[in-house]
């Protein structure tokens, strides 16, 4: 494969998964006229960390929406680990091994944190063997440095706890994909640095991760891997030096302030 | 953390008041419990679903529903098919409401649940044949018309009201009710199957509204559509659990009780139909000056007076380290 990844040259990668815990073929999902994905085929590598990027109304959101369940498909087929789940419930794919996060995460501000992970904890119907080190909500709490605040309740914890807490919600699913909705939106460099390394450790325990994010150095610093949209399109994919030094890439998204 | 006593606390406040109140045999009196317990059990019913955040104005519905049920299927298959008649009736029309409803919010769930409730009162009216119209319908008396009976029976029903309550005041499932109604999205990608939950609690709630109303219509045998189809029982509910606090069993226990404590000094001070208005805006000022309910204010209460042995204590290790 060339260095240089372009819409023209990028592998369609429609391959069935051997490698692929994720693929989505062909996937169309429109809003009344407006496509909003408009025959995206990629797929995403198990065992890796994926970016996924591209400017605002992209697409990058409408992605995670629909392979979570949460938007129907107009076209297209969605599989997780080679089986099809295009169009099941949310709950459903949950339980199948994909769990994503929320980027303004909204928890119920009366319930404490160990109760907000009991609930994956009860209906996601995981098997939980394969992560020994998050076995329940105290070791899951502690694990994503929620440990002293166990038993305080939603609404006193900070952004930046809430979104550790919401990591450790989608961890609580016991999943073998997490899907991350910018979850580095609004923290300061120290928060984002600490939950970087955060997403390190889930990374280690064996889960495979696709990030949606803004800022580059988390991009450039985690990712193997980078898938970019523009206009509902797979623009580009490859690693990420190789696909943040593209042209069309950088005409589409980065600008002029990325080169500087 | 709740102790052990807090917990049983709503048990034997029930069992107690019930028991002597059989015992003293005032009819005035026990005409009261019984009041206060069946608006006890639809204002723990109504709280039951709004933890689901669906806030319901369509009790009435069930209230009629269970009592017409009941005074319809009597004759036809006895006495006791006929209760099981009322929970699978309810249960079939809260189903059938929650499915109608799932995708609405807040207002227009409110809105959409007042509908039906208003509906189902002309529809008794329209079809006269079986529900005998705006005449009324005879359910079988409770109890043989025994009001000591009747109470033990209500009482019984309250019973099993507050264990529901607290089962879904549980680990299992306030965390799940809770987060649907805080956000629906965020409970599915936690692996809750949302729709069934939401049914399930509406099914919890209309099964025990209905009972509710069956029972009330079984304490003269004697009802008309105005009696229980009355808005006065879609607004009760929600008042009681709002006055006493939501979210709890106790709250609604509470408020059921001051409500009605309201309802008889506002009757007996001011009486005829006016006391309504002052009962009415006692209400409402409660409500706007305690927004916690009554649970709410006894928690500040405890808090202050945690506070103050605390500061007790502190107080008396340092004289004693002086």
């Amino acid at each position: 494969m060339p260095d240089t990844a372009s819409p023209d040259i990028t592998r369609r990668s429609a391959q069935p998964s051997g490698g692929a815990i994720l693929a989505v073929e062909d996937l169309t999902v429109a809003f009344g006229g407006l496509k909003a994905l408009d025959g995206v085929s990629l797929s995403i590598a198990a065992g890796e960390i994926t970016g996924l990027i591209g400017p605002n109304g992209s697409g990058k959101s409408t992605l995670v929406n629909t392979v979570s369940g949460q938007l129907p498909v107009r076209g297209g087929r969605i599989r997780l680990h080679g089986g099809d789940v295009t169009g099941r419930r949310p709950d459903r794919i949950v339980r199948a091994g994909m769990a994503r996060t929320y980027q303004i995460p909204r928890v119920p501000p009366t319930l404490t944190v160990e109760e907000v992970l009991s609930v994956p904890l009860l209906y996601a119907g995981r098997d939980r063997h394969r992560l020994p080190g998050l076995g329940d909500a105290a070791a899951i709490a502690a694990f994503c440095g929620l440990g002293p605040l166990f038993r305080r309740y939603c609404g006193d914890l900070s952004v930046t706890d809430l979104r550790r807490l919401e990591i450790a919600r989608a961890l609580a699913c016991a999943p073998d994909l997490l899907l991350l909705d910018e979850a580095m939106a609004g923290l300061s460099h120290e928060d984002s640095v600490e939950v970087m390394g955060l997403i390190r450790n889930v990374h280690e325990q064996g889960i495979s991760i696709v990030i949606i994010e803004h800022l580059m150095r988390v991009i450039t610093s985690l990712c193997h891997r980078v898938v970019v949209l523009n206009n509902g399109r797979l623009l580009a994919e490859g690693a990420p030096a190789t696909v943040l030094a593209d042209q069309a890439v950088r005409e589409a998204y980065l600008g002029k302030g990325f080169a500087a | 953390m709740k102790t052990g006593l807090t917990r049983l606390l709503p048990y034997i406040l029930i069992l107690l008041a019930t028991l002597a109140l059989v015992w003293i045999d005032k009819p005035f009196w026990i005409q009261l419990a019984i009041g206060v317990a069946i608006t006890a059990i639809t204002a723990l019913a109504w709280d039951i679903l709004s933890r689901t955040g669906q806030v319901s104005l369509g009790s009435a519905a069930f209230f009629g529903i269970g009592s017409y049920t009941l005074a319809i299927f009597e004759p036809l298959i006895g006495l006791t098919l006929a209760w099981i008649a009322v929970v699978v009736v309810c249960a079939l029309a809260a189903t059938l409401l929650g499915l109608l409803t799932l995708r609405l919010r807040r207002m227009y769930f409110a809105i959409a649940t007042l509908g039906f409730a208003l509906s189902m009162q002309v529809l008794v009216v329209v079809f006269p044949d079986v529900t005998g119209g705006s005449g009324g319908i005879a359910p079988p008396v409770l109890a043989d018309g025994d009001p000591r009976w009747q109470l033990g029976l209500i009482g019984l029903l309250l019973l099993a009201a507050v264990a529901l309550s607290d089962t879904l005041l549980g680990l299992r499932f306030r965390p799940a009710f809770f987060m649907i109604r805080t956000k629906p999205e965020l409970a599915a990608a936690s692996g809750v199957p949302v729709v069934r939950m939401k049914i399930f609690a509406f099914i919890v709630s209309g099964v025990l509204i209905g009972l509710a109303g069956a029972c009330y219509g079984g304490l003269y045998g004697y009802v008309v559509p105005t009696d229980v189809f009355t808005t006065n029982w879609s607004v009760l509910p929600l008042a009681i659990a709002t006055l006493g606090g939501m979210d709890t069993t106790i709250g609604p226990l509470l408020g059921a009780i001051a409500l009605k404590a309201l309802e008889e000094v506002a009757r007996s001070v001011i009486g005829g139909t006016g006391y309504q208005v002052v009962y009415g805006a006692v209400i409402i000022l409660f409500v706007i000056g305690m927004p916690q309910g009554i649970v709410g204010l006894l928690r500040k209460a405890a808090a202050l007076a945690g506070r103050r042995t605390v500061a007790g204590e502190k107080k008396k290790e340092r004289e004693r380290h002086a």
